[in-house]
């Protein structure tokens, strides 16, 4: 090849790599979510003069074109494939954690002890005024730490949970830590997911049963019934690497019986279990239809017992292993659920009296935990 | 617009390539200098106006002085240039520094100012007075086509972070150049290292640095310390020459020769060498325009330390309006000073590598300077440093397990060793050689370029070092 043809050659190539993408990129069309980012993708920005000369139209014109452009999740593939390549333990706030565990990452100094403060004296209140049992589940990092990359820092959920343990006194509060810490070797958390499986919610149960001194409901560890082997929850979508898929399964002792689930005080069912969601990306929703602000739950048992569960997603898996012990379960979630929460709380209890619970995992305590 | 941007290299540079290529050689110049105004407006649409005022004020004041040639009315509109750019770059660089000094100083409450910074207002600022000068002491033709001056100013390749071009370098070009098979070529190869270098090795090292430098500095040992701030002057040199580098391929492919901005700065013996290595279009601005005019070297060694004081903490305050860089200013004064008075002579008897450590050390204590920015932390960063705070945790071998491979990388990049080994590959004659080379040339800056694009598109952390220059 002449150098005259060697300098054709190299051009050629570059500009055809700008010109392709360019162009494929004008007739692509545009996205609203993206399903790998787990994210709403910045739209066209509506022009306007003001806009123009604040400056804020030509950024939002190239955040939008950024978000679109085209191939935009095998890009993120491809920094994803480099950032592996060049040994990072952790991407995208997931850490890479041995046995193939994803595990998400929370920095020391994203939180403070004021924000430690804040969430127990909202917690007080439940406690004092409804004796509400406190359940605070460490997420995975505190558990499975001999898991983590060598030296991976993480908030460590011990404080908050001794300061709970405190405030809640032994009668009522719930040591999922020990519990689960005891099991850590068992898969007790998803792989690819940041909830706990069914079986770690099985841990949490008994040692609900130990603080409350209920008699146990036998279920069967060995016969639990796996309903989808497919499942890549939210810690492979924050990576999006080829990763290998969790099984959802769940205690077939929870599907018996007649059950009447009454969804946000307008949709029943007969079923705590909705398979519909097997189907999509967020198969954790199987578990009591994914999220809702007021779940109301009739079991099938005539025990004239209520229980009130203030919860984030944790508690999805591990409701339906409270139905033995009680007829009617409240259900709220709070940061769906916009009215006044002790009126709501007066409005469920029976002359009887009811059970309450608190139910979070320590992140989402620390973050969400709020109520009117 | 910045280089690494899906705007840039998807929409800005295909049109505006296709447009300047296809137009007739009289009317590149419009096309560039349109396109430029665009590419200005984009992020600044207000300040292009300022931009513009700045293009035909030393314009109009390169004109007067050739008019007045010979008679000594010609300082009037090289004064005038001075005066203008030097008050524009204080009304929109330095006032609030200023007002906040005086504030703290006599206790005042003067309001402040709170405009932002122009981009690129300290490059095209010199560039364009660096033109009056020229013209007054005769080095440069004056320039009558408004347009070709209006060029020199706007040219996007240079205009937001240099390099910073002297008119005579370019002012040939200006008028006329030929389009060049060989220079297109070679530019586009250049900008594509040149974004890898920014995307790839800047963005993913600056990560690091961005991880240390949040934390409390009493906390952190000293090898995290060590780690984040080598991590940062990867950073800023990676991003810096990265810029300079595509500033300079783009030059190229559109026909002009722009000056070389930095040579392997790392590598430098000594702190004088560092400077002559380390933006070395800015170090021969003020070389040229302030050192050797205040007598440089010619009036004795008082009045020459005077001079490096000088023109240093002009150089410092030109990085950022704060009491930051004036004293990371002064803190390469000194050490060019004691390199003056004997310690030059000391490293010279040294082996190479003595020099090469004392120069990284305090250009690293520099970079403290340069990044931290208030007294306290400055302070205990350095404390840090010094090991106060425990030689080795945990947490310092997870930050080097993580970036121990992109710190290599970088270490290998910012030497001359990669270019020497593919030097030695192209003079060997023999035929595998010159096929692994003709590939080489055309598959490393395209896959660069695709990891680039990859790493824009993701685009997590991708920061514009320079909004306070």
């Amino acid at each position: 090849m002449s150098n005259k043809n060697n300098a054709i050659f190299t051009i050629a190539v570059l500009a055809s790599v700008i010109l392709i993408f360019t162009v494929a990129d004008l007739f692509r069309g545009d996205r609203i979510f993206s399903e790998t980012e787990n994210r709403l993708l910045a739209q066209r920005p509506e022009f306007s003069a003001e806009e123009l000369l604040s400056g804020s139209y030509t950024s939002d014109y190239e955040k939008y074109v950024t978000d679109q452009f085209v191939g935009r999740d095998k890009w993120i593939y491809v920094k994803t494939k480099t950032d592996v390549l060049l040994q990072k333990k952790e991407i995208n706030g997931v850490y890479l954690g041995e046995d193939g565990y994803l595990i998400e990452q929370h920095l020391p100094q994203d939180y403070t002890d004021g924000q430690v403060d804040k969430r127990l004296a909202l917690l007080e209140p439940l406690i004092e005024e409804w004796d509400a049992a406190v359940m605070l589940v460490p997420t995975a990092d505190n558990i499975l730490t001999n898991k983590l990359p060598a030296n991976a820092p993480y908030y460590d959920e011990r404080e908050l949970l001794e300061r709970a343990a405190q405030l809640a006194g032994e009668d009522r509060y719930v040591d999922v830590y020990a519990a689960l810490r005891e099991h850590r070797g068992e898969e007790i958390y998803y792989r690819t997911d940041h909830h706990w499986t069914s079986l770690g919610a099985y841990y949490g149960y008994q040692a609900w049963l130990e603080t409350t001194g209920m008699r146990p409901y036998p279920y069967d560890v060995e016969n639990m019934r796996t309903v989808d082997r497919e499942f890549l929850g939210t810690l492979q979508s924050k990576i999006n690497l080829n990763w290998k898929p969790d099984s959802i399964r769940y205690f077939p002792e929870t599907a018996k019986g007649p059950i009447k689930v009454t969804y946000d005080l307008q949709r029943e069912t007969d079923t705590i279990y909705e398979e519909d969601y097997l189907n999509t990306k967020n198969k954790y929703g199987f578990f009591l239809d994914d999220n809702h602000a007021f779940v109301e739950i009739d079991t099938p048992y005539r025990l004239d017992k209520t229980l009130f569960v203030l919860k984030d997603s944790y508690a999805n898996s591990f409701i339906p292993l409270m139905m033995p012990h009680y007829q009617k379960i409240y259900v709220v979630d709070l940061r769906y659920y916009n009215g006044k929460l002790f009126d709501l709380m007066e409005q469920c209890e029976p002359e009887k009296g009811m059970d309450v619970l608190v139910l979070y995992n320590c992140i989402h305590f620390l973050e969400d935990f709020d109520y009117r | 617009m910045v280089f690494s941007s899906v705007i840039f290299l998807f929409r800005f540079l295909p049109i505006f390539l296709i447009c300047y290529f296809a137009a007739p050689r009289r009317m590149k110049n419009i096309v560039l200098f349109l396109g430029s105004l665009f590419f200005y407006a984009w992020g600044e649409p207000i300040y292009i106006l300022l931009m513009l005022f700045s293009t035909v004020v030393d314009y109009v004041n390169g004109r007067l002085i050739e008019r007045c040639r010979g008679s000594r009315r010609a300082v009037i509109p090289l004064a005038a240039s001075v005066v203008i750019n030097v008050a524009v770059l204080c009304l929109f660089k330095y006032s609030d520094f200023l007002i906040g000094t005086v504030n703290d100083l006599a206790g005042t409450s003067l309001p402040l100012l709170q405009l932002p910074l122009p981009i690129g207002i300290s490059f095209y600022t010199f560039q364009t007075m660096s033109y009056t000068i020229d013209v007054y002491r005769g080095d440069a033709k004056v320039q009558k086509n408004i347009l070709d001056f209006g060029v020199y100013v706007s040219m996007f390749p240079q205009l937001i972070a240099g390099p910073i071009v002297k008119y005579r370098d370019v002012s040939e070009q200006l008028h006329d150049r030929p389009v060049d098979l060989y220079a297109v070529s070679h530019g586009a190869g250049r900008f594509c290292i040149g974004l890898a270098k920014k995307v790839l090795l800047a963005n993913s090292i600056g990560m690091l640095w961005t991880d240390v430098s949040g934390r409390n500095y009493q906390e952190i040992s000293m090898l995290t310390a060590w780690l984040g701030i080598i991590a940062f002057a990867f950073q800023i040199y990676f991003d810096f020459s990265g810029y300079s580098d595509m500033a300079i391929g783009l030059g190229e492919i559109l026909g002009f020769h722009f000056p070389e901005n930095f040579r392997y700065p790392y590598i430098s013996a000594s702190v004088t060498e560092f400077w002559r290595r380390w933006h070395i279009s800015l170090g021969s601005w003020f070389r040229e325009y302030v050192y050797i005019p205040l007598g440089g070297n010619r009036k004795g060694l008082p009045r020459q330390l005077v001079n490096i004081l000088l023109v240093w903490m002009l150089t410092g305050i030109w990085h950022g309006a704060g009491w930051n860089f004036l004293f990371w200013g002064l803190w390469f004064a000194f050490l060019l000073v004691l390199e003056k008075l004997f310690l030059g002579k000391v490293l010279s008897w040294l082996p190479r590598i003595a020099g090469i450590l004392y120069t990284l050390v305090t250009v690293l204590i520099g970079w403290v300077l340069f990044a931290v920015e208030t007294p306290s932390g400055i302070l205990g960063y350095i404390r840090a440093m010094a090991g106060v705070g425990g030689l080795i945790d945990g947490n310092a071998l997870y930050l080097a397990g993580e970036y121990y491979i992109l710190l290599l990388i970088a270490l290998a990049a910012s030497t001359p060793i990669p270019r020497m080994l593919a030097e030695r590959l192209q003079q060997k004659k023999t035929s595998p050689c010159i096929a692994v080379c003709r590939l080489g040339e055309k598959v490393i800056p395209a896959a660069l370029l695709v990891l680039a694009i990859a790493g824009i598109v993701e685009g997590s952390y991708n920061p514009f070092l320079y909004f306070r220059f």
